[in-house]
Order: structure tokens, then sequence, then C-alpha cells
């Protein structure tokens, strides 16, 4: 049976907390409310109060009491309702969760997953709507993820629970309900939390993206083929950091071309880190220069619909780009 | 829960003083001998700091130490320890080997930290010691979540979180303070309050008279004290420590005290006037220990000289060590990043990503 992205975290976090009594979830609305969009829905009737904490209203202690105790052996999960809201965690999460094994020399680490509901598209305005991700991508010592399928969102987030590291877990609102995929069973399937992946073969183009921009990815790459008969290669990060450069260096290796759709703004994305390893490992393999499509730099996403899809990086723009990345 | 509990220091001293015989002489002794030994060894790092020894910045917390011995000297191994920039003491309170103390001091690979931190942020897993960052109140969040994790597995261990004065007007610290009274959390947080956060003097920190009464926000009990009177520290802190042990949450301890020198060691502090660091000087919480055990019949000038004799020998010991032990080889400060290595990764640009282990 077809499950959807949200019921995948769910049962996710559910079989963790089964499999592992140190795991407990913490987070604004998460307990009696079942969380904003319900991810935790179920849960706490489960597992108990204890184990499924409804926080005080401050970001900042949810994930800085997350690091204390993951430092003594638990494994907490917290939640950041909308990034838009993560600003007062971010002390705990750049100088103390990313810095905690670095500056103890390893002797002191902190293994918690950040589950963080980000992406527009959905009218929710400047404040629930932001795609911060680069702010934590560009911190090492922290793995940032953001599963784009279903089966992603269940293994993701099992294998960011028992990875040895502060793990951000990025999940785009507007894929809980749009995309139904078939699971396989058992509560071992773990997804692997260090490629990126090849969603869609092709040799004229890669197209390099994440989280829901995959769908937009993939839509583009179907038309523009249907259009001129060129195949996209589509490659879904999965990991924002540390960045899997292979898998990019690889693909572009043998499409010579490379466009970067992403949903975060332009200047400092994830697409100027690609656009310049691309340029410093293969410029020789390049065939046109290197194109974004991102969105612009404003300081965040509008409410109003016509604002909101000018600023929303579609399947309209991402096909002019590829055409003009194959017509170069 | 309890309410607040405000106690003066003239208060507290006092009652230490009428009822110190709930103390052992031994304990007493061990008090005064463990702030005289941290002061030794805090006049030693600013000397070898003045000689440009070691590199780097160090905050002293020289004036302050019955602040710091009276809270954490009955702490088990297990109880962890939140330090702020100023509690390098708190390592030796809590039984931190001096060699690795002057490790850290110098940076060297027998550091705990492996030469990473600067020289008096100071910080042992074994003990269960955060290491600290600089960035202030971040070590009571974080013991706050160690605190919730032993209400968690069910254990009796506690955690001391030090702050000063200065950390009080950042959210972090009524966030931690907030929380751990929600979950009637094993803490106890030892505010030293020394009137000064670097320049910026208590009035523009604060309005209240005294720091305590914040815990009252909070629904859990604050207490003033001396911070120079290290009995009084101790006996306040002793309740607090059986409070947080049986469950019965946390506490907020404001030591009022006053650190004699600047800042950090580059700080020559000319904000302060002379008077004022000559009178609180005259509250020397060691020397005021020393006419309190004289009164005893605990004190003999002869004890105090061999220890300052015996413990200086063991100071030129761990210095000795120090100073022979290797540096960090150059490439290790690519290492401890993540679980996994990164140096494959930096050094030839491949993305090495590392398999995958259940």
């Amino acid at each position: 049976m077809p499950v959807s992205y949200i019921e995948a975290i769910r049962t996710g976090l559910a079989e963790e907390m089964r499999r592992d009594e140190r795991v407990y979830l913490i987070g604004e609305d998460i307990g009696i409310d079942g969380g904003a969009f319900k991810a935790t829905q179920g849960l706490i009737e489960e597992f108990g109060p204890q184990r499924v904490i409804d926080s005080p209203l401050a970001e900042g202690i949810i994930v800085s009491s997350s690091i204390g105790a993951a430092m003594i052996g638990m494994r907490p999960v917290a939640e950041i309702q909308f990034v838009d809201f993560i600003t007062p965690a971010m002390d705990a999460i750049t100088q103390q969760a990313a810095k905690l094994r670095y500056r103890s020399a390893g002797t002191q680490t902190c293994p918690l997953t950040v589950r963080v509901c980000y992406g527009g598209g959905t009218g929710g305005g400047l404040y629930h709507s932001q795609t911060n991700t680069t702010w934590f991508a560009h911190e090492p010592g922290l793995i940032v993820v953001a599963p784009a399928t279903v089966a992603d969102a269940k293994g993701m987030l099992k294998a960011s629970i028992r990875q040895d590291d502060p793990v951000l877990y990025f999940e785009h609102k507007r894929l809980y309900r749009t995309i139904k995929e078939d699971l396989p069973d058992g509560d071992d399937f773990i997804a692997d939390l260090f490629h990126a992946a090849v969603r869609r073969e092709g040799k004229d183009a890669t197209l390099v993206t994440y989280g829901y921009m995959l769908q937009v990815a993939l839509q583009s790459a179907e038309k523009v083929e249907q259009e001129t008969g060129a195949t996209i290669e589509v490659i879904d990060l999965r990991v924002l950091n540390p960045l899997d450069r292979d898998t990019i260096l690889d693909s572009v290796a043998k499409t010579s071309r490379l466009c970067i759709l992403q949903e975060d703004h332009r200047t400092l994305g994830i697409g100027s880190e690609i656009s310049a390893i691309v340029a410093e490992d293969a410029f020789d393999c390049l065939d046109a220069p290197i194109l974004r499509v991102a969105a612009p730099d404003v300081p965040a996403i509008p409410a109003a619909e016509p604002m909101e899809q000018f600023y929303m990086p579609n399947v309209e723009k991402t096909c002019a780009a590829l055409h003009k990345l194959l017509q170069y | 829960m309890a309410t607040k509990v405000k106690e003066s220091a003239a208060v507290a001293t006092t009652s230490s003083k009428n009822g110190g015989s709930l103390i052992s002489d031994d304990k007493l002794k061990q008090l005064y001998a463990t702030m005289l030994k941290c002061r030794l060894m805090e006049e030693k790092a600013l000397g070898l700091k003045k000689m440009a020894r070691f590199k780097g910045n160090y905050y002293a917390a020289v004036g302050q130490e019955a602040a710091v011995v009276g809270a954490a000297i009955d702490l088990r191994p297990e109880d962890a320890v939140a330090p702020s920039h100023r509690d390098f003491i708190t390592n030796f309170v809590k039984g931190v080997p001096l060699d690795a103390m002057f490790s850290q001091l110098y940076g060297r690979v027998t550091s705990p930290d492996k030469g990473r931190c600067a020289p008096a942020h100071c910080g042992y897993a074994p003990l269960n010691i955060i290491t600290p960052s600089s960035t202030i109140a971040a070590q009571l969040n974080i013991g706050t979540g160690i605190a919730l994790a032993n209400k968690m597995l069910k254990n009796d261990n506690i955690v001391v979180a030090f702050s000063g004065d200065g950390s009080t007007s950042l959210g972090f610290w009524h966030e931690a303070l907030n929380f751990s009274a929600v979950h009637d959390l094993p803490i106890i947080f030892v505010c030293q309050n020394n009137l000064w956060a670097e320049s910026v003097p208590i009035r523009l920190q604060t309005k209240v008279e005294d720091i305590s009464l914040k815990a009252q926000a909070y629904g859990f009990p604050g207490i003033t004290v001396d911070g120079n009177d290290v009995v009084a520290m101790y006996r306040v802190a002793h309740e607090a420590i059986q409070r947080a042990r049986s469950g019965g949450g946390p506490t907020l301890i404001e030591a009022k005290t006053y650190r004699w020198y600047g800042h950090s060691s580059i700080d020559p502090a000319k904000y302060r006037a002379p008077e004022e660091v000559e009178a609180w000087k005259t509250k020397d919480p060691i020397a005021a220990m020393e006419r309190y055990l004289t009164q005893r019949n605990l004190f003999t000038p002869a004890w105090k000289q061999q220890m300052i004799e015996s413990f200086g020998k063991e100071l030129d010991e761990a210095v000795d060590f120090a100073e022979k032990s290797p540096q960090v080889e150059p490439i290790e400060c690519l290492d401890h990043v993540y679980s996994f290595d990164i140096r494959g990764r930096e050094l030839d640009r491949k993305t090495r990503a590392p398999k995958y282990q259940k």
C-alpha cells in the first residue's frame, strides 16, 4: 500500500522509538496536538509524555536540551515547527551541536536529530515558507539532509537517529501529502546518509536539485525531452552537508552541462558551492556555462499568490534554463 | 514546589558560623585547602601567561574561589558540571589531573581537547565536565539537557551549571531556568555575581538588587549567598544538591562575589575604581576562611606553608609536563569534525563518503 511522505516520517519515528528506548521526541505541539502537520500524531498515546515532550515555546531550549541529553546517551529527535523559527536555536545548532565533538576532540558528542519543516509554495508567507538549508550546509560538524522521496523520508530519518552526529533533517511541507510510494517492509529499512542519487538518467545535461524541487526537476526533464529529444540527468542531492561531490562530477563528466535548481534564493545558495566545485574540478568537461534556477534575492517569500509564484522556481523557469543550457 | 527562599548574605554567613558543627572539621579544612590550591593554580597560570609561556587569553576567577569550591566540592564523578568561561578551577575541584589542566593551557596533545579551545576553556569527559564554549549561558542549556536525561534515565545524578551576572541578561539563561522548573530537573544554577560583566556594571545589567529573585519568576527557590563565605556556599549548595538528587527540582544560588583581576589576562580593568577592588580584597574568601579555621583551632601557619610548598611542587611538575608534551600535529586540525574521518575528503577533494553503519 502506498504511503505518504508524512506517514513515512511518523512510522519512522515510531519504529525507532520502539527499537531504542533512548529515542525521545521534543518540540512545540508535538504531543497532545500531534504536531502542526500531524507528523507525530498518535505517538504520545503510544509512548507517553515522557518520550513525546510538548516543549515550552522556545526553540533554543528544544535544541540545546537535546544536545545535553544526547551527550549522556539519549537519542533526541527535536522538532522545529517551521524553519522560519529556527533562529532562536542558532547558537545551539551552530555553536554547540556543530562544534561539541570538535571542541572536545571527540570526547563529547551529541547524536541528535533536528527535524525541520521548511519550504514554500503553500501561501504561508514570509515566516512559514523559508528554505534556510544553506545556513546549516555551511557548518562543518552538522549533517544536513533533505529527503525528496517517501522512501528517503523514512529511511533517512531512521538513519539520522542512529547516526553518531548531529543531523538536521529538512522535511518539505509541500511533500507531506502530495507524494506517495510503496515502501519496503520491516523496520531495518535504512537509507544511506551520505550519497546523492541519480533519479533520472540522461546524457545531455545534468540537473542537480533537492527537496520538493525534485518534483519540478523531474517534470522539467520530461518536458524538455519531449520538446527536444535531449535527455536530462536529474540528481537528487539528498545530503546538503557534507556534499557528495563525486556523484555530481561523474554526471557532469558524462553530460558536460550543468544546471542547479534550488528553492533557496540565489546568492551563496547550495548552487553556488556546486558551481564552484564543478568549475574547480571539472572545468575541462564543461561545454556550457553553469546555470542556476533559484529564487530571487529578496528577504523571504511574499504571501500574495502572484508574488509567491514569481518567487518560486517552477517547471517553466527550469525548462527555460535547460533550453538555454542545451542551445549554448 | 517550594516558594522563594531568600536569605541575606549576612544571615547566611552568621548561620553558617553558628551552625558550623553540621560540617565536619575535615570538610572545613578541605574547603580551605581546595580554595588555596585554586588560588595558587590561577596565580601560577597568570604568571606563566605574563611570561608568554602559553598563548591565548586566560580568564581568572581569583577572588571567587569560595563560590566554585563550595558548590562543587561534594559532586560525584557522575554528576555533570557546566562551566562558564571563568570556571577553569571547577576542573580541579572535580578532580581533573593537573597534567591535563596545564596541558590545556599550553594547547598540547595531552590536553583534553587536543589544543582546540582557549586556554581557560577546559572540559573533561571522564568527569562529566562540559567542554565550554565562549557563547555566554549556552552551558546552562546543555546542562539542562543532561539533567533532563538524568531524570529520564531515573538515576540520581545532578548537574551544577555555573554562570555570571552578565549571562542573566541573555534569553538562554531564562530558557534554561524555565525548562528546568517545568520538568523539576536535577540542576543547580550557580550564578557568580561578581558585579561586572567585562566592563559593564551590574546596574546596567539588571534592575533587581538580587539575581536570586529571578528564580521566583520560574517557581523554584532562589537564594543569595555571600559568595566569599565558603561555609555559607557549601551549606546552601549542600541543601540544593540534596533537593536535586531527591527529585525536588532546581535551585538558583546567587553568589555575590568579586573578581580581583580583569575580565581576561589582557584586560587592565580600568573601568573599576581602585577603592572598590581594594575593598573587596579585604573580603578575600581564603583569608576569611583562615580566620574561621583559626577560631576553631583547625588552622596553623605551618599547615598552610606545607600545602603551599607541596602543591607548588605539584604545579611545577604539571607545568613541566605540559611544556614537555608534544604539540599537536597540524593535520589534526581536520579531526573530530564528524564521527567519520574527513582527512581524505579535505586533502584530495573526493567525496569519500563513509559507508553507513547500523
